[in-house]
């Protein structure tokens, strides 16, 4: 019997916007099958050993137009295990699949492969059975993982502090106590020394850089405090509920803060926006599924959709005086140095000129990203994690950067988002909100 | 952690109805001076459990807080530099915070209490 196979590799990437096509025919089935499959292969093993090349598609998706009875199992088996590896879903594969092809489809095939699991899209998130305060995979691996290996490096890029959270602090009124939830390398505790402030954050490397400094810290989940009710004066969230994975954990981190401020204390919250000021930055991030889903942390690679050659350095935080303000009040103790000294590598890199075509056909925005992390070589020795995270996958090399890559989970804010999440709290309102360089801020007032 | 933060911890164990005040067990402590701001201490009395307060105070040795205060008290000096040196001044560096409902222990190790629940916990 002869037989015709097309074999479409269609690529996510749009610097890569050829979509080649390959026909083989007419060739004995058996050998159709055999050899395709082993060009796929091979393809598909350059494409993920080769992410520094934007010219090789990170994702390649093959589309059987025609085939011979008995080798679709085998074919779509093949489109299938690869888009589960690169964190696909069946049916995105077919998105992007019909993005760049109009053809006839074998759906029934890539829709539902034998012995393998639903498509993961259809995950809606918090179905698992674990409450909202159990910690998901995906933030275990790709943020305080990442926090617990970068720590020392991250805390030595963190020290400008954000001109709008420092006026917030200094309009409290003197001895107000202040509960930071999530306050990293502790840039803000202490801010206005009038006040004694009480910090946490799920990162015991960060929380530890904290307590040198001689701030007063604990590990803590802001999802879930350990806090009584009504003690604090204020509370601050800076930078921190972008990376929840879902809603109501988010919600859940809000009604935290209001929670344990007294009534009448303010709330400060900051979150990135996808509206960035610089938007090539959404560039260099890697869009992951929109859905979170258990198949991301269970893959030995990053769930991405598009280029995965992540280029991006950091977020550059507004530069403003840096001057490391003793607490007037209670700095019985240490008050270490803050440093001051920016790695080149932690200073934003140039803009890419390649640009990432979000737009899939979804209306949707894309809000998920990994935001990728350059550890310098230099620095990796610090934490000394770095050999067991390139083991594990959790970072990987850059050697023309000279550096290790980690990927750090967003959920990037849309505008309105943060008012939507707080307009179920019942006990707490809106007193201010504003968007300024590039997060989206609001205040609330516990009533 | 000062007996200040240890005043506003409280056990978030599933199922635990009051896990205030946490039982604290001190091994090492530290003091370090800190300056008076009797302001700050008329501010934050009011939201201090008192007898929380003197029970920790008590268990890293410092036994001079009265069993009970009121806010009239925050006029003697005396008191103000106790209350002062309990609230703020003691350092617990080393031990444990147990929650009162479960006997879950919280570790402290170098003055970082972990207050992290496990997955069946939560």
């Amino acid at each position: 019997m002869s037989s015709t196979l097309h074999l479409s590799l269609a690529c996510a990437n749009s610097t890569a916007s050829k979509a080649t096509t390959t026909s083989l025919s007419p060739f004995p089935s058996d050998i159709v099958s055999s050899s395709f499959l082993h060009l796929l292969k091979v393809y598909l093993f350059l494409s993920e050993e080769s992410p520094a090349n934007d010219h090789i598609p990170t994702s390649a998706l093959l589309v059987v137009v025609s085939m011979p009875r008995g080798t679709t199992s085998e074919l779509s088996g093949v489109s299938w295990s690869y888009a589960q590896s690169s964190g696909m879903s069946a049916m995105e594969s077919l998105r992007h699949t019909q993005k760049f092809h109009s053809t006839n489809l074998l759906s029934e095939n890539l829709d539902q492969p034998s012995n393998s699991p639903e498509p993961s899209y259809l995950h809606v998130e918090n179905t698992c059975s674990s409450s909202v305060c159990s910690t998901p995979d995906i933030e275990k691996k790709y943020v305080h993982r990442i926090y617990d290996a970068i720590a020392p490096h991250f805390s030595s890029t963190r020290f400008a502090k954000w001109p709008k959270v420092a006026s917030f602090l200094n309009s409290l009124q003197p001895g107000s106590v202040i509960l930071d939830a999530g306050c990293g390398n502790g840039k803000y505790l202490g801010l206005n020394p009038d006040c004694f402030y009480i910090g946490c954050d799920i990162s015991p490397s960060l929380v530890e850089i904290c307590t040198r400094k001689g701030h007063e810290v604990m590990v803590a989940d802001a999802v879930d405090l350990p806090y009584r009710e009504n003690f604090g004066d204020a509370a601050i969230s800076i930078a921190v509920l972008h990376h929840l994975s879902t809603d109501s954990r988010r919600i859940k981190a809000i009604e935290e803060l209001v929670r344990v401020v007294r009534k009448g204390g303010l709330i400060l919250i900051t979150v990135w926006a996808v509206e960035q000021e610089d938007k090539s930055l959404l560039t260099k991030w890697t869009p992951l599924c929109h859905k979170y889903d258990d198949e991301w942390v269970k893959s030995s690679n990053p769930p991405v959709r598009g280029n995965a050659a992540t280029k991006l350095e950091c977020i550059p935080e507004l530069d403003e005086s840096c001057r490391q303000t003793s607490s007037r009040l209670f700095a019985g103790e240490v008050e270490s140095r803050t440093d001051k000294v920016m790695d080149g590598a932690s200073i934003p890199c140039s803009i890419s000129e390649g640009e990432y075509s979000s737009n899939d056909g979804l209306s949707e925005t894309q809000q998920e990203y990994f935001v990728p992390w350059h550890l310098p070589y230099h620095r990796a020795e610090i934490s000394g994690a770095s050999a067991s995270a390139l083991e594990s996958g959790l970072a990987k090399k850059d050697d023309k950067k000279g550096a290790l890559v980690y990927n750090r989970y967003y959920h990037v804010f849309v505008e309105g988002e943060l008012q939507r999440l707080v307009s179920g709290i019942n006990n707490a309102s809106i007193v201010d909100q504003f968007y300024d360089k590039s997060n989206w801020c609001i205040v609330l007032e516990k009533i | 952690m000062r007996l200040l933060t240890h005043n506003m911890l409280s056990s978030n164990v599933k199922g635990v109805v009051d896990g205030f005040p946490l039982r604290l067990e001190a091994e090492k402590w530290v003091e370090k001076e800190v300056e008076l701001n009797v302001d700050f201490l008329r501010h934050i009395f009011h939201k201090i459990e008192w007898k929380a307060l003197a029970g920790a105070a008590r268990a890293v040795g410092y036994g001079e807080l009265p069993d009970e205060a009121d806010a009239a008290m925050l006029d003697a000096e005396d008191f103000l530099r106790r209350f002062h040196h309990a609230l703020l001044e003691i350092h617990v560096e080393e031990g444990a915070l147990v929650c009162p409902d479960t006997g879950r222990r919280f570790p402290i190790n170098k003055g970082i209490p972990n207050m992290l629940l496990n997955e069946d916990e939560i």
